[in-house]
């Protein structure tokens, strides 16, 4: 059994009137993106900032490739690369000096090389003589994410990145995830925005109140959920289609004249069979989709607190 | 790794050099160069300048402000820049980004050590080159010039390093700046015994004015004979650039360690116990090295019977320090006192929860230390004369424990019950152990009152001389240690309210 590149284990993290992590474990293989989900207040950057070693921890392990954070700080340093929730520039230095900082910091081998391929890959490139103060906050975002990939690490921990971005910038940052995820790089992204992880996250972990509730990849979670919602579209009479739902045990039915969403309880068995049904008692499905690897469908399903 | 190729030195000079440093170089430039006109001139027509006798008492004069431009920029506009460039950069989170990368800690102090204040540190050399000139023209000997010039940048080294410990320490950058402003305020009255007060060799203003009272003839006056002659420590004479240095650099080793220590892990007290008790002790026996040949351990008999000027009466001497060394205690005890919170972390972590295993890591312990340093240390100045002036030495050295045991109870005391409102509530108690008793003297006119205070017994016997009433100061004293114990107790019962939490929290979850 290969090990994780990321293992993080009851990770305890204490406050003077909360206990802000509590008992957290959590894997991460190479190529694993996993969404950090949580309302605000449930440690997601606490953790975030006790895995990279800038908040002191109570109790717990944090291991990257087998090295221990605490007896292997500098082995740390070269494997992970953190972003957090907020962009620290130097406002009087431009981007490409910017990175210039970090380069030499981490004594980056080509440095110029390195520091125009990471402009590449965040879009910078053109931007790369600006002044970090003339820069937007969304290409501010980037050129700190641009400064985590400097060293190259295996692993990402990523603040609430999409936090302040524009549509477009949440679409460019979308594709640079993409792009980590191929690489294989395994990359933690914390967010309390389900939408902007839907899609490229293969893992999950929902947090509440310092607590990790439910972790798991996406699929496999989806499984697990006991309740999903259904939405249905047909041709034609839909009559016949609403009786078999209605005969079928499901909840919360909101019938129109050619459409239905639902709420099933019953498993992945059960939805097979009430599919069926509705085949074999003449109703033309035209569409089925049930949400059940849908980030938010799992975080009600967890049960935690409404997302802020 | 070479300075130049430090990433934080490389950026900040950068910064520096994009914020401009033409502008600021110029202005020392022309401050230099007004007084250089004014020795110029002095040169071509000396009868203009009645002020001045002759060519080196006009070009030590001019040099004098020159260095005097110097220290205001390289020491305070130093220390300012350094402290706010560091609490600006935590506040921004760039700190944080650079303590993760491979940089060693003591690459990154030196990065913003040497690099925060290159701004300064140009003017200063303008300035210093300024002043090569005048001392040249002036006819001034060299040795002037390289003596101050050293003294000047190790100063600004050292004081950079606190500036450093500022900026690690406090949200608000103006807070250090602040105590060195202070301190320089308060720098004044210690000229008054020029070569007796350790503040003068800290800020080597000793040393400069010395290297500048070279040559001339001692005057019979106490205090101008301080400035020309060597001090002395433990009744050895020693050079005062040499006791600044020594001073400068083994402190400055100390607040090396707190710095990097401090860049590694930022959840830990500023400074460790060792640490301040070696900087408590090298500051102690400094101060009392250079008194304790007005004495020679034979308090207050001796007096100063056998000084050469026995018209300058040094008895607020003793007091001063005596008041030096609480100020300097508190302040260490503060410095050295970890947060409850981290204690409770620690408990936590290493489960053990005994009142003992508190006591070990609180200030409490230290504040018995550094109490039973300074009783030691104070006994060098009653060696021969104990059997006469054993109450004297009594009440000052237990005054000096029973303060410091209770400013490191009421400290955590106040942390522990009041949090976020604790400095407040601190000031209220020590307003009122310490300055409450003076004000009921002035409003019911009776001394007995003042007597109460925290600091009366001890200035008060050092004072007197022997004709005190020392008994009712001895009570006094006493009266102070059973204070102590309340506040212990009430210490203990907070602390066990701690523990108490403690346990609850690490119950599985």
């Amino acid at each position: 059994m290969t090990q994780p590149v990321l293992a993080i284990e009851h990770l305890r993290v204490d406050f003077p009137e909360v206990v802000a992590v509590r008992d957290l474990n959590l894997t991460l293989d190479a190529g694993d993106v996993c969404g950090l989900i949580g309302p605000n207040g449930a440690g997601k950057t606490t953790t975030m900032r006790a895995v990279s070693g800038l908040q002191e921890c109570t109790h717990g392990q944090v291991r990257i490739n087998g090295h221990d954070l605490a007896r292997e700080p500098d082995e740390l340093k070269r494997q992970l690369g953190f972003m957090p929730d907020f962009c620290p520039t130097y406002d009087q230095l431009t981007a490409a000096e910017f990175l210039d900082h970090f380069a030499r910091a981490h004594q980056v081998p080509n440095r110029q090389k390195r520091i125009q391929e990471c402009l590449e890959l965040t879009w910078l490139s053109e931007k790369s003589w600006a002044l970090c103060q003339e820069l937007s906050r969304g290409m501010k975002q980037r050129l700190v994410l641009a400064k985590t990939l400097l060293p190259d690490p295996k692993v990402l921990l990523l603040d609430e990145p999409a936090s302040g971005l524009d549509p477009l910038g949440r679409i460019e940052l979308r594709k640079i995830l993409l792009q980590l995820r191929d690489a294989g790089k395994a990359v933690l992204i914390s967010s309390h925005i389900l939408t902007e992880l839907s899609g490229f996250c293969n893992k999950a972990a929902i947090m509440e109140r310092g607590k990790l509730v439910m972790f798991g990849g996406i699929a496999e979670l989806g499984k697990k959920m006991t309740t999903r919602k259904i939405s249905l579209k047909w041709r034609g009479d839909g009559d016949k289609a609403i009786e078999i739902l209605k005969s079928g045990g499901v909840k919360d039915l909101e019938a129109q004249s050619n459409s239905a969403t639902f709420r099933f309880e019953g498993g992945t068995d059960g939805l097979d069979e009430l599919l069926k049904s509705l085949v074999n008692g003449g109703t033309r499905v035209s569409e089925w989709r049930a949400a059940g690897d849908d980030l938010e469908q799992i975080f009600l399903e967890s049960g935690a607190r409404e997302l802020m | 790794m070479k300075l130049n190729e430090n990433p934080i030195f490389i950026t900040q000079r950068r910064l520096a050099h994009r914020g401009g440093v033409l502008a600021p170089v110029l202005i020392a430039g022309l401050i230099g160069l007004s007084l250089l006109a004014g020795l110029v001139a002095y040169r071509a027509v000396p009868a203009d300048f009645r002020g001045f006798t002759t060519l080196h008492e006009a070009g030590k004069t001019f040099y004098a402000w020159t260095i005097a431009a110097e220290i205001l920029v390289l020491v305070i506009g130093g220390f300012s820049r350094v402290s706010r460039t560091l609490a600006e950069e935590r506040k921004a989170g760039l700190w944080d980004s650079n303590r993760l990368t491979p940089l060693r800690t003591s690459q990154i102090v030196t990065g913003y050590w040497l690099g925060s204040a290159l701004r300064e540190i140009y003017m200063a050399l303008t300035l210093a080159g300024m002043g090569l000139v005048i001392v040249v023209l002036g006819e001034l000997p060299l040795t002037l010039w390289f003596g101050t010039q050293w003294l000047i940048f190790s100063a600004a080294l050292f004081f950079w390093l606190i500036a450093i410990l500022a900026g690690l320490s406090f949200q608000r950058p103006q807070i250090g700046v602040l105590a060195v402003l202070i301190f320089l305020a308060i720098q004044p009255f210690s000229f008054i015994f020029p070569g007796f007060i350790l503040t003068n060799f800290l800020l080597p203003s000793y040393g400069i004015i010395n290297l500048f009272q070279r040559g001339a003839a001692p005057e019979k006056t106490y205090s101008e004979h301080d400035w020309v002659q060597l001090p002395h420590f433990f009744n050895l004479p020693v050079p005062p650039i040499l006791l600044s240095f020594a001073l400068q650099l083994s402190l400055g080793i100390l607040l090396w360690r707190e710095a990097t220590r401090k860049t590694a892990n930022p959840f830990q007290a500023l400074m460790r116990r060792s640490e301040a008790l070696a900087i408590f002790g090298i500051l102690l026996v400094a101060q009392h090295g250079l008194i304790w040949g007005l004495w020679r351990g034979r308090f207050p008999n001796e007096a100063i019977t056998q000084h050469p000027y026995p018209s300058d009466n040094p008895d607020s001497l003793f007091p001063a320090v005596h008041c030096g060394t609480i100020f300097l205690a508190v302040l260490i005890l503060a410095a050295a006192s970890p947060q409850p919170e981290t204690v409770r972390v620690t408990i936590l972590r290493r489960d053990i929860k005994t009142l003992g295993a508190i006591f070990s890591q609180s200030a409490v312990a230290l504040a018995l230390i550094l109490g039973a340093l300074a009783s030691v240390v104070l006994f060098s100045h009653f060696a021969g004369s104990i059997a006469k002036s054993w109450e004297i030495y009594l009440i000052a050295a237990g005054n000096l424990v029973g303060v410091f045991l209770i400013f490191a109870l009421l400290f955590e005391f106040c942390r522990l019950r009041h949090g976020r409102r604790a400095v407040g509530f601190l000031a209220l108690w020590l307003f009122a152990l310490c300055a409450m008793p003076f004000i009921l003297a002035a409003v019911f006119g009776n001394s007995a009152f003042a007597k109460l205070s925290l600091l009366a017994p001890g200035v008060t016997a050092l004072s007197s001389m022997g004709d005190e009433n020392l008994n009712y100061l001895l009570g006094i004293v006493a009266a102070h240690f059973g204070s102590a114990l309340l506040l212990w107790i009430a210490w203990q019962r907070e602390w066990r309210k701690l523990l108490a939490r403690a346990s609850v929290d690490s119950k599985p979850d």
